[in-house]
């Protein structure tokens, strides 16, 4: 019997022998998931192959819009809206998300709907929305012109659309995130002396980093992206996706092409940054 | 010492009302009672976590009733411990320092006399995340000691450990209450450890009392069938007193009779609790005369146990029975008709008067 064993052993590790082929029991594939799957997979592979072959085929419109002052100025005050955007909503709808996560008012339901709302919308009615709240006779937007904020193309207005269009994103995925720390842990944090306040800031915060993380970056590419809902309160200053609209129209797919790729480039660049430098964040979320 | 005082709580379907509740000053009290009974509401209600509608809730003879959790100086610990996972054990034993705003050098030494007396000191520097259960709890203890609670109350703390590390660790908690002088509630499923802990059991369901006492009171007399099948009884046979005699009462229950040794008015309902170790069995020829209960059946399951076999029994009214592995059962067979013998002594009789729908009274 050992003899066996030890013969098989060696027959195991003999390089001679020819690799063995994995068989799956029948019924275990994944491939009936994979295929249809690989459809949309597809389609994403096509889209981002349409914009870079022709940019990288001719490379003195991806040079003319990467040295466009008018390209770089879009860029910032995109990038710098959607942050400003997600800073507000991370104020706002941090607070929001815990207190949906851990209360069980019947009035939960009623704010949970409203907080969705600016998903189903279509981006044009979400844009007069806010249009009719911010423009200068607006609800808040009269107020808050008295305070010297003004809305109608200025870049408040593109903060405003920005923020509206990614409260759902940013609420549900930090709300997920703190529905998943035990409350038995702030009981804990509480029964040791911590406020509620402090239980929330020292235990389930750190908790859901990742969720938070997260949320901020889904919030930040729903509110660069945002096309409709920009242009109706703030044409100008020009956001990117109002640029590459522009010179669709006027210059043609070529020069809208190279900026679109710019954008895409850049994004996936502050992606890879952004999960380099948080690839530690969260690593407690899972073990709560 | 707690003290819970009339105390009414509601949650989604569940509540309870008018709630009281002792726990003697450096006493241990096991709170038991079937899954849903609302043992851990009635903790999270002492330690704050849940607002009470009626009622009060005194600790160390302070009401803390309207107190949040902060301010009661209650200490808590659930079954899985709770232990805060971004933390290292040093940091989880110093939360509660650094919550009350202890100065940084006691807090240190505090916290390093804990790791020593816990035994965590090699732990330190260790996130909780990689301890075993056994470390865990000690780190939760000691966590829940650091800020010197007036009380502690622990939600099944033994229920996640393996056999072998649940005896160790009762009786480490036993000795730190004791070494302490600690004052502590806590919820548990399990006999053993009220047997091995308490000082006092306090037994509830549905949101009600049942029935509070030293261990052995309450596991040998229970006065309510939810006691009896948390003490043990595995036969609750349900039926009605009749006659009385000689200090004894012949109960119908099915379509037998048994005799205990209580009186007990006739007409009132009951229910006879019988140890399935309590009853032998014997072959159907034994003479009449030799045992006052004599039931007469069929054994229907014969299944081994750990200590020899335990035998359903099909008669009047069924009856599981414990058959010691030293005793033989030579003729016992699957199908065989034989006499269960039960001493009317044997036979703990709760009685459910006529003008109560629950509740009974012991002897």
């Amino acid at each position: 019997m050992a003899r066996t064993a030890a013969g098989r052993g060696s027959l195991m590790s003999s390089p001679e022998q020819p690799p063995r082929k994995k068989y799956w029991p029948s019924g275990n594939s994944l491939a009936a998931f994979w295929i249809p799957g690989m459809i949309l997979v597809g389609i994403i592979v096509l889209a981002l192959l349409v914009i870079t072959i022709p940019v990288l085929r001719n490379p003195e419109y991806l040079a003319g819009a990467a040295s466009d002052p008018v390209v770089f100025q879009a860029f910032f005050v995109t990038f710098l809206a959607g942050f400003c955007a997600v800073g507000i909503l991370a104020i706002t709808g941090t607070p929001l998300a815990y207190a949906l996560s851990r209360s069980d008012t019947p009035w939960k339901g009623v704010v949970e709907t409203l907080v969705d709302i600016p998903l189903v919308l279509p981006h044009t009615v979400a844009g007069l929305m806010v249009y009719l709240l911010f423009m200068s006779r607006g609800l808040l937007g009269a107020p808050l012109g008295g305070i010297g904020l003004t809305f109608e193309d200025a870049f408040p207005g593109i903060v405003a659309a920005m923020v509206f269009v990614a409260i759902p994103y940013y609420v549900n995925a930090v709300r997920e995130g703190f529905g998943r720390v035990p409350v038995q842990l702030e009981n804990v944090a509480r029964s040791l002396g911590a406020s509620r306040a402090r239980a929330f800031v020292t235990v389930t915060l750190p908790l859901t980093t990742r969720h938070i993380m997260y949320g901020a970056l889904l919030a930040w590419g729903r509110a660069i992206g945002e096309f409709a809902a920009v242009i109706m309160i703030a044409y100008f200053p020009v956001v990117i996706s109002t640029l590459i609209y522009y010179r669709f129209n006027t210059g043609g797919i070529a020069e809208s092409q190279a900026i679109a790729f710019l954008l895409i480039l850049l994004c996936l660049v502050l992606f890879f940054v952004f999960r380099f430098l948080t690839r530690r964040a969260g690593v407690y979320d899972d073990r709560s | 010492m707690i003290a819970v005082e009339e105390i009414s709580l509601t949650r989604g379907d569940f509540s309870f009302a008018g709630i009281s509740l002792q726990v003697p000053e450096s006493s241990y009290t096991v709170l038991m009672g079937p899954s849903g009974a609302g043992k851990t509401l009635l903790l999270e209600s002492i330690g704050g976590f849940l607002p009470v509608t009626g009622g009060r809730i005194l600790v160390a003879g302070r009401d803390v009733t309207m107190l949040p959790p902060e301010k009661r100086g209650i200490g808590f610990m659930y079954q899985d411990y709770s232990l805060f996972p971004h933390l290292t054990v040093e940091e989880n034993i110093a939360y509660g320092l650094k919550m009350k705003g202890i100065a940084s050098c006691e807090r240190t030494s505090t916290v390093k006399t804990l790791l020593s007396s816990f035994s965590l000191h090699t732990l330190a520097s260790r996130h909780t995340g990689s301890l075993s259960g056994g470390e865990k709890q000690r780190v939760a203890l000691a966590r829940a000691l650091a800020t010197r609670p007036s009380a502690l109350l622990l939600d099944e703390p033994f229920a996640a450990l393996d056999p072998e590390a649940r005896l160790s660790c009762m009786d480490e908690v036993k000795a730190i209450q004791k070494e302490h002088g600690l004052t502590i509630l806590q919820v548990s499923h399990d006999r053993d450890e009220a047997y091995r802990l308490a000082d006092q059991v306090v037994v509830m369901d549905n949101g009600r009392i049942l029935q509070k006492g030293t261990p052995a009171a309450v596991f040998s007399y229970p006065v309510h069938p939810t006691v009896a099948a948390l003490a043990g009884f595995e036969n609750m046979l349900e039926g009605t007193s009749g006659s009385s005699e000689g200090g004894r009462t012949r109960l119908s229950i099915g379509t037998g009779t048994i005799i205990a040794d209580r009186m007990v008015p006739a007409g009132d309902r009951v229910f006879a609790c019988i140890r399935s170790r309590d009853i032998t069995l014997a072959g159907a020829d034994i003479s009449q005369s030799e045992q006052v209960n004599r039931i007469d059946g069929q054994v229907i399951s014969m299944v081994a146990t750990e200590h020899g076999c335990q035998v359903r029994f099909a008669g009047p009214f069924p009856l599981l029975i414990d058959i010691p592995g030293d005793r033989s059962l030579q003729d016992c067979q699957l199908g065989d008709h034989v006499v269960a013998l039960v001493a009317p002594a044997d036979v703990h009789l709760i009685h459910l008067p006529k003008n109560t729908g629950e509740g009974g009274n012991a002897p």
